[in-house]
Order: structure tokens, then C-alpha cells, then sequence
């Protein structure tokens, strides 16, 4: 009886999509579709990266029986995913575009003396928390237009490695993007944010 | 000698603890001369948890239900063409 003590709730949710289990479905599917879609955002459209999820989720039936969880059940979705946007992406001849040759932000880096000094540092310290600065309606709001706005690229990056917590190598192998242009666009998109949050603690608009 | 704007390059690398030993002393000491970089530092920090405290889970309610259809008709389907006669 206490052998189940020790499976984790992935290892009870995996067992019951493994038996085809209806609820166990609806649950994985709110669980993960949120980051299955950021994957698919990085290399197709919104309606192309619904349809792939859409399409993933039918294909999972049948392949999480051969699923033997040496890569957590998310990573795994999430590989699924990136195939088949990277496989239509291949049918449509497109190419992911995206430019890794600046780190800096151009707004951000207009606020630099020719000495490389700030020329206009920032200007507040931002002190709360961030669930505190959350609760702002008008702030929450301003940050889903501006995480919207992103180059996909970007965004992806952002909510694979910071909302996900995915680890660095697992980021690069689903995007297929080399450690270091991860690391641009991580450091792209969080400037943009950076921006406004600063632009928003000053003015109160977006 | 690292300069403010080299900082902002590589302040992410930074914050990630992605940074090779050599860089980690070079913002360190940066740091401790400099007021502008510390609060940029610490304003991207909190940018970087902000965007880990938005949900990013928001998705829209009706395509997560389009989805269960989807799933449940496939479900249905496999169960049926297995044909349980035992
Ligand atoms: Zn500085």
C-alpha cells in the first residue's frame, strides 16, 4: 500500500494520462498549455501556435505511453511542441528572425555618456515588492501590453526561462537557440520591462 | 575598466549568476563605487521578478476548452475502437 507514498503528484498525473484518464487531461492541459504556447509563439503566429498545441495534446494520447520520464513531463511537452512548430515552420519555408548582435536596448542605451557614464541613470529605486506592485490593476495591466509587444523571440525566452523556470540548456534545446543568443534575448526583453516599470513609477501611465 | 555602460551589458549574466569570476569582481567592485548601476541593478531584478510574479498563465479560457473537446473525442474514439469484450 505505501509504495504510493512516494510518487509525486507529476508521477499520479502521468500515470493517469497514461491510462487515458478524462480528468487527468483536463488538469495537464491547464497545467502546461500556458507554456506549450510560449514555445510555439517563438516560431508561429498565434493562430498557427494554437493550432500546434491543439494538435500536440491529440498526439500526446497516444505518445505518453512511451514516455519513461527521464525529462520532466513540461520539458517533454514542451520538446513536442517546438518539433511540430519547427516542423511547420520548415512546410511554410520560413525562418525564425531575430537579432542577437545588441545587448543593450537601444532607448537604453541612449542613456549613456560617450565615457560610457550614465548620462541618465535611473530614476527611482524601485522598493516594493513584486507582489505588491502586482496588485496595481494599472500597472498589471501596462506589463501584459508590454510582455505583448515583445518580439516573440524575446517573450519566449522570458517566460520558458522566468515563468516556467526552466533551466539555461533546457531553454536552449527547445528553442534551439545557442547559449549565448539566450542570453541576449533574456537581456533584451527584461530591459524593455525595466523601462516601463520605470517609465510607469513616473508618470503613473503607461 | 568597467564602465557603467558595460555594466548594463552584461547585468542579466550578472543577476543569473552567469557571469565567469573575473566579470563577478569587476561588477562587484563597479558596485560598490556606484550608486546609478546599484539601482539598476536592483531596478532589473525587480523587473526580472515581476515578470515572474505575472501569471503568464492566463490563457484564454475558450481555447483551453477547445482543447478538452479535442482531447475527450479522441479518448472517446480510442476507447470505443479498442472494442472491450471481455
Ligand atoms: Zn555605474
Amino acid at each position: 500500500m505505501d509504495t504510493a507514498t512516494h510518487q509525486s503528484d507529476e508521477d499520479i498525473l502521468i500515470q493517469g494520462l497514461k491510462s487515458g484518464n478524462q480528468s487527468a487531461f483536463r488538469k495537464a492541459v491547464r497545467l502546461y498549455t500556458p507554456g506549450m504556447l510560449a514555445v510555439a509563439r517563438f516560431y508561429l503566429d498565434h493562430s498557427a501556435a494554437e493550432e500546434t498545441v491543439q494538435d500536440c495534446w491529440v498526439t500526446v494520447i497516444d505518445a505518453i505511453q512511451k514516455f519513461e520520464g527521464r525529462s520532466g513531463l513540461k520539458t517533454w511537452l514542451h520538446r513536442i511542441v517546438a518539433n511540430r512548430a519547427k516542423n511547420h515552420l520548415r512546410k511554410a519555408k520560413r525562418e525564425v528572425s531575430a537579432d542577437f548582435s545588441e545587448t543593450l536596448d537601444p532607448e537604453l542605451a541612449d542613456r549613456f555618456a560617450p565615457n560610457g557614464r550614465w548620462a541618465t541613470p535611473p530614476s527611482l529605486k524601485i522598493n516594493e515588492s513584486a507582489q505588491a506592485l502586482m496588485e496595481n490593476d494599472a500597472l498589471s495591466d501596462c506589463l501584459d501590453q508590454h510582455l505583448a509587444a515583445l518580439p516573440e523571440t524575446q517573450r519566449s525566452a522570458l517566460m520558458l526561462y522566468e515563468a516556467h523556470q526552466h533551466k539555461s540548456e533546457d531553454v536552449c534545446n527547445i528553442l534551439d537557440v545557442s547559449a549565448s543568443n539566450l542570453r541576449v534575448l533574456l537581456h533584451r526583453g527584461r530591459q524593455k520591462i525595466f523601462l516601463m516599470v520605470e517609465t510607469f513609477q513616473e508618470t503613473g501611465e503607461c | 575598466m568597467l564602465m557603467c555602460r558595460d555594466l548594463a551589458r552584461i547585468a542579466s549574466d550578472y543577476i543569473d549568476g552567469e557571469l565567469g569570476p573575473m566579470d563577478r569582481v569587476s561588477v562587484k567592485m563597479h558596485l560598490m563605487m556606484c550608486g546609478h548601476c546599484r539601482t539598476f541593478i536592483g531596478n532589473l531584478r525587480a523587473s526580472v521578478d515581476l515578470i515572474n510574479a505575472h501569471s503568464s498563465q492566463q490563457v484564454d479560457e475558450e481555447f483551453v476548452r477547445r482543447i478538452d473537446e479535442r482531447v475527450t473525442e479522441s479518448l472517446n474514439a480510442r476507447n470505443s475502437g479498442n472494442g472491450n469484450s471481455d
